[in-house]
């Protein structure tokens, strides 16, 4: 069982992530609305994965990426967004996200991601 | 360097036909596509959603519709009837998605943009202060009609 950041700045999507990562035995431990609230967290909170979306205010999630990569290196970082684009994923990996969902998701696509980051 | 008007034209089929995609993409409802109008009018809306777009082609995608219509939505796509905050959160988050698909849609035809988080109106709202509007009219078989506007800078 993993401990799990939820980051999203819409409440509906925090929502269907907490409900789906709960579904699938984990613990969510913490929600963020943007980029800012989610390095405060995840530095008190020190999860071991983080779902991460990029389009936010404030802090986009890929500056986020960046800086909680930094202090949490071994932290789990998955990217749902709904930008899909080859440049945006590659920016993304290189932030140091370890895998990227592209909205809309079901729940196979977020078991089958983390299964593989947890793996 | 200032578009030419040939150019100008190519992006609007193009954005036009990511907007189609990326709908048909998301929404797994049947729906119809009504013929796109131009138009150089401001814009009236009761509910809505507003994302801009930046980067090579400047402007917003705003979905207009009542409530309703967003709520059977979000049913038909998780399963679950949504109301008060729930309904407006998963109204910006729909508007995220398909200017999010159209964003990666486009990108494929050399047209590289971002997005904005999305701004709702809640309430009578007069849109102004663009150059042109397209009005894309979706009819979703037995729910009702959505409008998609894109209004280019």
């Amino acid at each position: 069982m993993a401990r799990v950041l939820i980051t999203d700045d819409a409440a509906f999507m925090r929502m269907q992530l907490k409900d789906i990562v709960t579904k699938l035995g984990h613990e969510v431990v913490g929600e963020a609305e943007n980029g800012l609230i989610a390095i405060e967290q995840a530095k008190e909170l020190q999860p071991d994965l983080i779902t991460m979306d990029i389009t936010m205010p404030e802090m986009n999630g890929v500056d986020a990426t960046r800086e909680i990569r930094k202090a949490l290196p071994a932290a789990k970082i998955i990217m749902c967004s709904a930008m899909g684009q080859q440049s945006m994923v590659v920016d993304a990996i290189q932030a140091g996200a370890n895998d990227f969902i592209v909205k809309p998701f079901n729940m196979d696509r977020i078991k089958e991601s983390l299964s593989k980051v947890l793996s | 360097m200032p578009l030419t008007a040939n150019v100008k034209s190519d992006y609007i089929t193009t954005l036009l036909n990511g907007t189609i995609v990326s709908l048909k993409n998301i929404v797994p409802i049947n729906h119809t596509i009504g013929k796109p109008q131009l138009s150089q009018k401001s814009l009236q809306i009761q509910f809505g959603v507003l994302i801009g777009i930046t980067g090579d082609v400047k402007g917003k995608l705003v979905l207009s519709a009542e409530k309703p219509l967003f709520g059977a939505i979000g049913e038909a796509m998780f399963g679950m009837p949504l109301q008060d905050e729930m309904l407006v959160s998963f109204s910006g988050e729909l508007g995220n998605m398909l200017a999010g698909g159209l964003s990666t849609i486009i990108v494929e035809k050399g047209i590289t943009t971002d997005i904005t988080a999305p701004t709702i109106m809640d309430g009578n709202t007069m849109l102004s202060g663009y150059e042109r509007s397209l009005v894309l009219p979706v009819t979703f078989e037995s729910i009702g009609e959505l409008k998609l506007y894109l209004l280019l800078d």
